[in-house]
């Protein structure tokens, strides 16, 4: 049950002051703390252009978070931007799992390559297809 | 019918493919041949996220991608989740 890993992205009004936004950011990172979580990456990627209009917005305020933690820190976070205006959008995605696999994968490239290497150099036997 | 099979399992280190529709298979030509697909895809990566998906905003099928069933599925949530947060199109014209 023990340590996840989390993203979590959030979409703020671009009308805010700037200011605004600065306490928000700091109010999630404390709340998370609080909760027991650890913010391993904060990243304020600042106003973009969305894809398609959110609530008449054609911008927005994009901020980042990377989480380790149990998941209740996530379950308060999620219940608190429900309820922020501010906040039009938001999304929280479970990541060491995809991590993991991915290293799983890159370690069987690896090792595939370095087979197939071997098996080149060795004399006579030498493969049909590239 | 076997002979058919053999043929097709032949024809798999080629750009070939088939799909089932109805019941038999319709085999096609793949527009761009075996593709790699990074070891993690990046739901943020939108640059290269956009090239699975066509000006239409619709995302790329398999037959004209070239990519693996498995890499085809973490590709799609990919896109998925980078449309919820309005980093790409649900469609675009």
């Amino acid at each position: 049950m023990a340590n996840r890993t989390y993203e979590v992205m959030y979409i703020v009004n671009p009308d805010t002051p700037a200011e605004t936004i600065g306490k928000l950011n700091e109010a999630v990172g404390k709340l998370i703390e609080k909760e027991g979580g650890t913010v391993v990456r904060m990243d304020d990627i600042g106003i973009r252009r969305l894809a398609y209009p959110i609530q008449k917005k054609e911008d927005g305020y994009y901020v980042l978070f990377e989480i380790d933690g149990s998941g209740q820190e996530i379950a308060e976070l999620e219940r608190r931007m429900r309820v922020n205006d501010m906040i039009l959008r938001y999304i929280t995605v479970r990541v060491d799992e995809d991590r993991k696999a991915a290293t799983k994968r890159r370690e069987k490239r690896e090792a595939r390559a370095a087979k197939r290497t071997k098996f080149r150099q060795a004399p006579a036997e030498a493969p049909a297809e590239a | 019918m076997a002979e058919k099979e053999m043929e097709i399992l032949d024809d798999r280190g080629l750009d070939v493919g088939e799909d089932v529709i109805g019941d038999r298979p319709r085999r096609y030509q793949r527009r761009r041949p075996r593709q790699v697909v990074p070891e993690y895809v990046d739901w943020k990566d939108v640059e290269y996220l956009r090239g699975f998906v066509p000006e239409r905003g619709k995302i790329m099928p398999r037959r004209i991608s070239g990519i693996s069933a498995k890499d085809q599925r973490r590709i799609a949530k990919a896109i998925k989740r980078a449309r919820s947060m309005a980093m790409l199109p649900f469609v675009a014209d």
